[in-house]
Parts: C-alpha cells; structure tokens; sequence
C-alpha cells in the first residue's frame, strides 16, 4: 500500500500531463447563519487562487479575516457557499485522510493514547492491512523524526505544548497525506517555542523529501515568510484576497535582508485600507 | 556521645508516630476500632438485651462464620445471588445507554426522547415500581433486575450525555479526518473521550442499584421467596437471628466499598493516568 501511493506521488511529479496545481480554489465564497438566525454572515467572499503541488503555502491575514474558514473548507470540513474547491481536479465534498488538518488546539491528541501510539494509530487508519509490526516501525520512524523519540510511551498529560504540536506533526506526516493543513499550529507556543518549530517543521518537510503540499494559516508576518513559497494575504470583512506574494527567501535565517524587506511589505499589505 | 543518641532514637521514633498519625489510613482505622470499642462497651456494661443488640464480637464471629471461616461459607451464595442481579442489570443498562445516548448524538427526536425520560425518572426512587414489576413478571429474578436496571440506567445515560456533549470539536474533527464510520467514531473517540463522565456515571449508577437490590431483596423477604443478602437479612428477623442480620449489614457495606474502590482503581488506571480526569 504504502508503495502503491509512493509510485502514485512519482507519477504525480514526473508525468508532464498532470497539473502542477493540486488546489483550485474557484471564486470561493464562504457564509454561516448568523447569529439569532439574523441573515448571513459572509466569512469568505470570492477567493480565487491555486496552490501548487509540493509547495509550502501561506495563509496569511488579520484574525478574523476567514483564513481558518478557507482552510477548513479545503479540508472539507465545512461546505462552501459559492464557488468550488477543487483538489486533482474533483471537488471537494467531505474530509478525506489525503488532507490532514493540523490544529492550533493542543488537545488534538487522543489523551488515551500514547504518543507513538497516537501516530500509529493513524497509520492503521490510512493502511488498515499493514501488520503491527511494520505500523509500529513506521510510527516510532516519525516520532523519532519529529525528535520524541525520549517521549515515545508518555501520554500526551505528560507533554509540553511544543511536544504535543510534534506529536501532531508527526502523526500528519505518517499517514503520507498529499496535502497538510495547518491551522496555526504554532499561534498557541511561546516566541522561542514558535521559532524553533518553524525550522523543525521545514526540516521534517525536506526530509519526506518535500513532497507533501502543506497550506499553512497564520496571523504571523515572520513565520509566513520563514515557512511559505508563496503568502497569501487576506483582508478582513469579509475575508478578501489582498496579494499573492512569491517569497524567494523561504527558509531563509529571520534576520537575512531580504526576508526582512518581505516582511515589510507583508506589514503594510495586513494594514486596514 | 551516648547522651546525644538517645535523644535522637527518641526523637525518630516520634516522628515515626506522627507519620502513622497522619495517614488518613491509620486515623479511620483508630476510629473505627473506638466505634467497635465502645458498641462492645455498651452492650457488656448496660446489659443490653443481646437478642435484639448483640455485641459487636458476636456479629463478627456469625460473619466469619457466614464467610467460611469455621463456618458453613453460607453469605457467599447469598451474597453472589444479589451481586448477579446487579452485574446482569449493570451490563444492560450500560448497552442500554450507550445505545440511546449515542443516537442521541446525531438524532434530535432521540435526544428530546432520553432527556424527558431521563428527567423522569431520575427523580423516581425506582423501588416504587416493585409493586408493578412484581405483578408483571412475578417474585422471580427478572422483577429485580427490571427494578434494577430502572434504578441504574438514567444516572448513567445523563452522565453520558453530558459527557458526549462536552468532547472537544478538535477531536470530533480528528475523527473525520480520518474517515471513521458511525461505529469507529462511537468506539475510538466518543467513548474514551467520554469515560471520565462515565466512570462518575457507573459508580452513581451502581450506587443506587446497590441500594435498589437489597431493599427489593427485603421485600421479597417478606414473602418468603428469594435468597439474596436482603433476603438473608430480613429472614434473619423472622428467626430472631440478630447477630445474623447484622452480620448480612456488615457485608453489604463491606461490598460497597469494595465496589468503590474497583471503580476508584479503574480510574487510576485509566483517566488519572490520561490526565482526563473528573471528580
């Protein structure tokens, strides 16, 4: 099985008919019952915008601006009210373990589970005829990647907030999604904390050999342009898209020149006109 | 040097008392002694009349006795007789609940349904039904355990339901991410997330129906037919067999604690280990 999807994401990579576009996000609008059933509230209106295969994709936008609600919608979590989200090129209509969604919430873990146990429990998801053995293997292989090797049998109580978004990442990874969607993974951990977990996060990306798409929602101008190929930048009510930046010094150290330049230009792009 | 020492051995086997003083354990184990001391007292000093309050030390002796030891073991099957009704009605009332409380999840109709049957009859002593269980299904065993299962079954379908309702949407989502069908979800996520919940729901639930069986034992007592240790308590009445009596109250309390202390262990070992849990 795991094989079969390896070659299937060669085939993707090599075939020149397939698109280098994985998401087409269709002039998407997104709107919820408001409150007291008063009309609608428009959360995302008219976003149009495709995020390439294999690249690490930044959302990046006030709070409030409806970036959650697009990156959930993506997931398919939620349904769209205009427009069309489209992965390969089928509709999005209902989650799907091809698009693993990383949550800013600490308590995505399953408590009862420890942390090698929560990983492998996800592969026998994605793989339900992989032997225990190999599940167990290839488990410890992520935990050992996202650096939890120490913390492999604890119970995810036992775990600080940067331990526990590992274990999330880790588990994301094993099931060799084709997509990522992480939903401030980070918003919740200390500066020192967020900063480290950035470079650990482009490490783990480049050592599965870059190969999954990861779309990655933030209110942080820094970790956007430490993390994305491309930012996306929203503007709030309803939730706009601004800009589609190129960002060359992707993975670059916070303070390289031209990283802070970007940054500039991102601060000024987020300014309310 | 000597001089020093003693003090020393001295002062370490205060503190060695102290420490004992100070468990929890050690403390009830004085107090009851006290409680046995003066039960004891009082009888042998009043001379009470021993056939209607016989002395602690006799009541003590007709347990061992009950219990096998130089005695006939007659409580155990007395005693297994009424912990059978209440495993049997504990397994279908936990199936019972579980079953309801999770079409209540996805189903408003089921919701509304468990929520007025459940604020219905949790006020209900549910031994009130004996009457009506006894015309229906006769001095038999299935009377008990209906009563049984009246009793035990809304505590713990409320708690479940409050403990579905409470599961984080993180984990909710989790679940469809990974693509689980009904029973998966039910299975994998709802019910370990909901466990700290249930384990207060079981032990209130086993609670009332522990008190439900005996008390419906001893109305079957009445009537000469039955043999559980509500039985055996109120037939113990009949043949002025006090110590008896007290003996079968002995053992009733004796395996109510018992039973709290599995469920205790259970949760240490489950959502104290989880850090999940709930009080």
């Amino acid at each position: 099985m795991v094989a079969v999807l390896q070659t299937m994401h060669a085939d993707a990579r090599s075939a020149g008919t397939v698109s280098t576009d994985l998401v087409e996000i269709d002039h998407v609008s997104i709107a919820f019952p408001g409150s007291r059933g008063r009309g609608t509230v428009v959360a995302v209106e008219d976003v149009s915008v495709s995020i390439r295969r294999g690249e690490k994709f930044v959302i990046l936008g006030p709070s409030g601006c409806g970036k959650s609600t697009l990156l959930t919608a993506i997931g398919g979590f939620i349904p769209v009210s205009g427009g069309e989200i489209r992965v390969d090129g089928a509709a999005v209509r209902s989650p799907s373990m091809n698009r693993v969604l990383v949550f800013q919430d600490f308590g995505q873990l399953l408590p009862w589970r420890t942390v090698v146990s929560n990983v492998e429990w996800a592969v026998g998801k994605r793989w339900p005829k992989m032997p225990a053995p190999e599940r167990r293997a290839r488990a410890l292989h992520y935990v050992e990647l996202v650096g939890l090797g120490p913390q492999a049998d604890q119970y995810p109580n036992t775990l600080s907030g940067g331990q526990k978004q590992r274990c999330a990442i880790a588990r994301a990874f094993a099931v060799q999604p084709e997509m990522l969607l992480m939903d401030e993974p980070f918003g919740a951990l200390d500066a020192i904390n967020r900063e480290r977990m950035q470079f650990e996060l482009n490490r783990v990306w480049a050592a599965e050999s870059e190969r999954v798409t990861i779309a990655f929602v933030t209110h942080d101008v820094n970790e956007a342009v430490h993390l994305g190929h491309r930012v996306m930048v929203m503007s709030r009510g309803p939730g706009r898209l601004r800009a589609l930046v190129e960002n060359p010094s992707v993975g670059s150290p916070p303070h390289d020149g031209a990283a802070l330049k970007l940054v500039e230009e991102l601060r000024e792009l987020l300014k309310d006109k | 040097m000597a001089s020093i020492d003693i003090p020393d051995a001295a002062s370490r086997r205060n503190k060695l008392v102290a420490l004992l003083l100070n468990a929890g354990a050690v403390k009830k184990v004085v107090v009851l002694a006290l409680v046995c001391i003066a039960w004891e007292a009082t009888v042998r000093l009043l001379e009470v009349n021993r056939l209607l309050f016989p002395p602690i030390s006799e009541i003590a002796v007709k347990l061992a006795h009950g219990l096998g030891l130089g005695g006939t073991g007659e409580l155990w099957s007395y005693v297994w007789q009424t912990l059978s009704v209440i495993l049997q009605s504990f397994a279908i009332s936990i199936v019972i609940a579980v079953v309801v409380t999770g079409l209540a999840v996805s189903n408003n109709w089921a919701r509304e349904f468990l929520s007025v049957m459940t604020g219905m009859f949790q006020p209900l002593p549910s031994i009130a039904l004996l009457p009506m269980a006894i015309l229906w299904f006769g001095f038999s065993r299935e009377s008990l355990v209906f009563v049984v299962v009246m009793a035990m079954i809304w505590p713990i379908a409320s708690s479940l339901t409050v403990g579905f309702a409470t599961i984080s949407p993180t984990l909710m989502r989790l679940g469809q991410n990974y693509e689980l069908g009904r029973f998966a979800m039910m299975t994998e996520i709802l019910l370990p997330a909901a466990l700290p919940m249930m384990i207060s729901g079981l032990r209130v639930g086993w609670g009332f129906g522990w008190r439900t069986v005996v008390a419906a034992e001893l109305v079957f007592g009445a009537t000469g037919t039955g043999g559980g240790i509500g039985w055996y308590i109120n037939n113990s009445r009949l043949f002025m067999n006090i110590a008896d009596g007290f003996a079968g109250i002995l053992l009733v309390i004796i395996v109510g604690l018992f039973t709290e202390s599995l469920f205790r262990m259970v949760q240490y070992f489950t959502t104290h280990k989880w850090g999940t849990e709930n009080f």
